[in-house]
């Protein structure tokens, strides 16, 4: 037989030893390699001291010399985020272009956008805006990507300063706390919840729900299962998380049927998802529960990979642009003409951030933070005519119109910003009929 | 809607199938180890290149066999695994003469070292030649067998009765070959203790040769199932690397029957997770099936420290 002779034991020990912690370390370094980038932005929040010492400055009026108004942009252009500041930079050269065509006020004012890093972390977020606030004078600052930095330049810097602060691409709950703290992008909680009515809507009580084991996974099925069970009165009677990359699921799906919840709720990734959906397949469960999913489990790779009617019926709700609106099309347009590729939601954000920018500061009476802060909200907001760019915005106000008269719709959806700063979550419902997404209705939440 | 009725021996069918595999894979690591002398890192990415070459062979055999299927699979799929089987046998020796055999004087460690390059190195080269998205074979999923289903209870697909079947009939042939032929008794030899195997008269470069061919062919036999149940990932092999180095050495390190028994438990307990949630074992879910089947490994390790069949000789 093939087994280990006595005297070469001690090495062989060794060799076990050795060879179980070399997998652990490389299993432990590799893992993060196949991480996704995720909707959810959030770095840990709080943080950023150190700011708070000599912000008591008031901003004067500055920057507003006839010709030309200058706000001011903490962006993520380099670090772990730098791919968000990229879509970010090119929303912003969009929005800017296309404001600078029309300009601000009746002399046709242009308007500059000062940009500083913020390397990805809190710290260099705060010295940013500290700059941009303090030696710049900016009454309006817009930043920034992640949740954590957000947070840590809103109570370093502009809270104290009086200084309107937009973030563009920030998604943490967290940031709701916080209602002079505005944001383009809908918290992440609002999916979870528009997830949870959407399964009630379907008739389901109970449900039995799968999460991939990060933060995206955790977040979500938090306020999925928080929202279903206090809201809708329903049963979540399994709730549980499976690890990335793994072989099999089974497991997970014959647990799952193991409990009567007529609805499966995936909260996971294209890959995962496939794999869950070939076995489900295998093993018959698609004919007799209802899948649901959210916007990482809409992908042609998973169509590609799992067989004609395996899950026929599957519904969700994934991140949409208002792809009806002509200024979305306009801006698609735009965005392939100088960028070589399709825009993201997030270039989207950082578009609606500029405009609501320049339409504050064109309703506003001066370039003041306190005055922009008056106005910021009710140029987003129902009640007042519709509009879709920055020029039929200044139509409307150099017509007499009044902050409240406009209503802008923005590329990345109805931004209406609420009193917590916060645009409801704009989300388009898609099914699978005959193994291929049809898009369906939108809702917000 | 109909309430499903999930029948325990759901979870044995699943942890069947699932051991096949790991078993394949465990064979061919063991005998690594027992002949070679190093934990190889790389088996697992040789797993995955076995799937892929399977996978690029598809493209030919495909159009060549139309769709005339035995048990309930297209043939194609069949000479798909052979061709990947072979490839992998192929690119393993290669791979002995080009890496392992130039640094085998750096010992285990060294060897191991470079095993762990390898691995990245046929990971690179299927990223290249295949890109970084999961693929499929396009065997057609039938969903389960509609007579095992009403007389156990239970879903069984014809691809699970093929992966389990074909195992079957690859660790008989090992079994076959390693007690009845000249060879097989030549590789024991040798795994016994090299130096006295020489010394008797064994070549043990072509012993070693013999080994590389027959780890690499059920490695890829291996990935090509795994691939079949479910995606073939360039991941898949090296995700999977950490299930396979416990089966082995729950076995007992070197020893090709204790890898298999090692594969079978291992895969089982991995799979019979969720069932011992529902029975009630504390501390037991499934999110920690990998975690039950190390601290399995670890306690069967404690009371046998030389695995399960690690001392019988």
């Amino acid at each position: 037989m093939l087994v280990m002779s006595p005297h070469d034991m001690g090495r062989r020990t060794l060799l076990k030893l050795s060879g179980l912690s070399l997998v652990g370390a490389t299993a432990g370094c590799l893992e993060g390699e196949e991480e996704t980038p995720t909707a959810t932005t959030t770095e840990e929040s709080g943080g950023g001291g150190g700011g708070d010492d000599g912000t008591t400055t008031t901003t004067e009026e500055s920057g507003g010399d006839e010709s030309s108004y200058t706000i001011g942009m903490v962006d993520s252009l380099t670090g772990s985020l730098a791919p968000y500041g990229e879509r970010n930079t090119r929303g912003r050269e969009l929005a800017l272009a296309a404001i600078n065509e029309v300009g601000i006020g009746s002399e046709g004012a242009s308007l500059n956008i000062s940009v500083e890093d913020d390397e990805s972390t809190n710290q260099g977020g705060v010295n940013g805006a500290q700059v941009l606030v303090n030696q710049d004078g900016v009454p309006l600052l817009i930043g920034s990507v992640g949740s954590g930095v957000s947070i840590a330049i809103h109570d370093s810097v502009t809270r104290d300063a009086g200084v309107v602060q937009i973030s563009q691409n920030s998604t943490s709950p967290e940031l709701t706390t916080r209602p002079e703290l505005l944001r383009m992008s809908p918290s992440g909680s609002a999916k979870g919840q528009a997830l949870a009515s959407l399964v009630n809507d379907d008739g389901h009580d109970t449900v039995a729900v799968t999460w991939i084991n990060n933060d995206y996974g955790t977040g979500l099925s938090d306020v999925f299962a928080e929202t279903f069970e206090s809201e809708f009165d329903g049963t979540v009677a399994y709730n549980e998380p499976h690890d990335q990359g793994q072989s099999s699921y089974s497991g997970i799906l014959t647990e799952m049927a193991s409990t009567d919840a007529s609805a499966w709720i995936f909260l996971t990734y294209a890959n995962e998802y496939t794999v869950m959906v070939n076995e489900g397949f295998d093993q018959g469960y698609n004919t007799s529960v209802d899948y649901y999913g959210a916007e990482s489990t809409v992908a042609d790779s998973i169509i590609e990979n799992t067989p004609e009617g395996s899950m026929d019926g599957m519904t969700g709700i994934t991140e949409s642009a208002p792809q009806d609106q002509e200024n979305y099309q306009n801006f698609v347009a735009a965005f392939e003409e100088n960028y070589d590729g399709t825009p993201t939601v997030w270039s989207a954000y950082a578009y609606d951030a500029v405009t609501v920018a320049a339409i504050a500061i064109e309703a506003a009476d001066e370039f003041t933070g306190e005055a922009l802060a008056s106005v910021v909200r009710d140029v987003t907001r129902p009640e007042g005519e519709e509009v879709f760019n920055f020029e039929e915005a200044a139509a409307v106000l150099r017509d007499g119109g009044s902050p409240s008269d406009i209503n802008y719709q923005g590329v990345s959806g109805p931004v209406d910003l609420d009193e917590n700063g916060d645009p409801p979550g704009y989300y388009q419902i898609y099914s699978v009929e005959d193994h291929e997404y049809v898009f369906g209705d939108y809702i917000t939440s | 809607m109909i309430p499903l009725q999930i029948s325990p021996f759901q979870y044995v069918a699943n942890g069947v199938v699932f051991s096949s595999i790991i078993v394949l894979a465990a064979i061919g690591l063991s005998l690594v180890y027992s002949i070679a002398d190093f934990a190889n890192f790389a088996h697992g990415d040789l797993m995955t290149v076995g799937a892929f070459s399977a996978l690029f062979s598809v493209g030919f055999f495909r159009p060549m066999l139309g769709d005339a299927g035995v048990f309930g699979l297209p043939l194609w799929f069949f000479l798909a695994l052979a061709f990947g089987m072979g490839a992998a046998a192929v690119i393993s020796v290669v791979t002995n003469r080009v890496v392992y055999r130039p640094v085998k004087d750096s010992g285990s460690i060294g060897l191991l070292i470079s095993s762990i390059g390898v691995a990245l190195v046929y990971r690179a080269l299927v990223f290249l030649s295949f890109g970084t998205e999961p693929e499929r074979y396009g065997v057609p999923r039938q969903g389960p067998v509609p007579w095992v289903r009403e007389t156990l209870g239970i879903a069984v697909t014809p691809r699970n009765l093929v992966v389990v079947a074909l195992t079957v009939v690859l660790v008989t042939a090992l079994h076959l070959t390693l007690t009845r032929t000249t060879l097989g008794r030549k590789m024991r030899a040798t795994a016994d203790n090299a130096d006295l195997a020489r010394v008797s008269g064994i070549r043990t470069s072509e012993v070693i040769f013999a080994m590389w061919l027959i780890g690499g062919a059920l490695a890829a036999a291996g990935g090509v199932f795994l691939g079949l149940e479910e995606l073939v990932r360039p991941r898949m092999g090296f995700d999977i690397l950490l299930i396979v180095f416990a089966a082995v050495i729950l076995g007992g390190i070197g020893s090709v029957y204790g890898a298999m028994l090692g594969g079978l438990v291992i895969g089982m307990v991995h799979e019979l997770v969720p069932l011992f949630d529902q029975l009630g074992v504390p501390l037991v879910s499934t999110p920690y099936a990998e975690a039950v089947a190390f601290v399995i490994m670890v306690v069967i390790l404690l009371v046998r420290p030389s695995g399960i069949a690690g001392d019988s000789g």
